[in-house]
């Protein structure tokens, strides 16, 4: 009872966010930044497990952001600025007004555009999972970004409209995606895996739910 | 799904320490949404005033888990485990103690470069959390 554990991501350390940019810009090979987060996986790890913590995460270090990160194991993905996507925007004026308002900054958050058919090129979470369970044995969390948020932000007309006919087509690969993937992450020992929406939020609260959100 | 406990995390945003800019209201428009979900568990925002009252959700969801946002991860000092205690008794009123489980509202660095705290404090966070599980155990085992 009154178990203790995160919603899933850690603060990043200088050094990791000097490796993510440096694999983002090519000047890193995959294996070596994977080394880095090791390291800082390892540290996060040790933290929960001092605290005493029951249900530990690994903090999402090898994550771009929540969601974006997908791009790493998903086919038909690109990972965008929100700076880069402003070129797509119908509206433009409107939507950096709204990141302008809502203090996003638009060159550190980057979006997962859709920009061919989407198809497991790996699983999204599993090699996370396992790295965990090398270091504890407690039971481990796993997020994943929820289908909603998936479908939403990947959703950028000016491309994905090319290779899906419209959301819905696309949602469907969205959802068997995130379904093999919650199925890979039980059958791997997950003991809890979290979906996070934090648009549906805005859907409801907001007072125009049909404009561009940033995520 | 069998073999994995599945949740749903929802929150009003947490990409900016300005809670201004961040969404307010209670989860109202949202229950018809979460009665349909197939989730064992709820991982839900309550430690700022913005979230609104745990009401809402206990009623109509009290047979489910809850993931009980009772930490900031936005604010640099941590929360008094006496106040985490509060809160969960709050939640009692809806929840069993094996249904409730303590968590951050959401993450302390959704964003790799927008990351809404540093490390020292989500540890004392975690702490915080950690000594006010201990002593709801001793109250309610």
């Amino acid at each position: 009872m009154f178990e203790v554990t995160q919603v899933g991501s850690w603060p990043r350390s200088r050094d990791l966010l000097r490796a993510l940019r440096d694999k983002q810009q090519g000047r890193m090979t995959r294996d070596e930044f994977e080394r880095v987060a090791d390291a800082e996986v390892r540290r996060c790890v040790e933290h929960q497990v001092a605290a005493g913590v029951d249900v530990v995460v690994d903090g999402e270090q090898r994550r771009d952001n929540f969601y974006s990160f997908v791009t790493d194991k998903l086919d038909g993905t690109r990972l965008m600025s929100l700076a880069e996507m402003l070129d797509t925007v119908e509206d433009k004026a409107a939507f950096e007004e709204m990141l302008a308002t809502l203090d996003v900054p638009a060159s550190a958050i980057r979006n997962p555009t859709c920009t061919g058919r989407l198809q497991r090129r790996e699983p999204l979470a599993v090699g996370e999972l396992r790295f965990v369970q090398q270091l504890t044995d407690r039971p481990v969390k796993v997020a994943l970004p929820g289908p909603y948020l998936l479908t939403r932000s990947m959703w950028v007309g000016a491309y994905t409209r090319k290779v899906y006919r419209d959301k819905t087509e696309m949602g469907d690969d969205v959802v068997r995606i995130l379904r093999e993937e919650l199925q890979d992450l039980r059958d791997a020992g997950a003991a809890f895996v979290q979906f996070d929406e934090p648009v549906l939020t805005e859907v409801v609260m907001s007072e125009d739910c049909n404009r561009r959100t940033f995520m | 799904m069998h073999g994995v406990r599945t949740g749903l995390h929802v929150c009003r945003g947490n990409w900016s320490r300005q809670e201004d800019v961040l969404l307010t209201g209670d989860y109202t428009p949202l229950l018809p949404a979460f009665r349909n979900m197939h989730v064992d568990q709820f991982v839900l925002e309550y430690a700022t005033p913005r979230a609104g009252e745990l009401r809402v959700v206990g009623e109509a969801l009290g047979g489910r888990e809850l993931g009980l946002g009772c930490v900031n991860p936005r604010t640099d000092d941590a929360e008094d485990p006496a106040t985490i205690v509060a809160r969960a008794g709050e939640a009692l009123q809806y929840f069993r103690p094996e249904a409730i489980f303590l968590n951050p509202d959401c993450g302390f660095g959704c964003f790799a470069n927008r990351c809404v705290n540093e490390e020292s404090h989500a540890v004392a966070k975690l702490h915080s959390m950690v000594a006010a599980a201990r002593v709801l155990r001793e109250r309610f085992a």
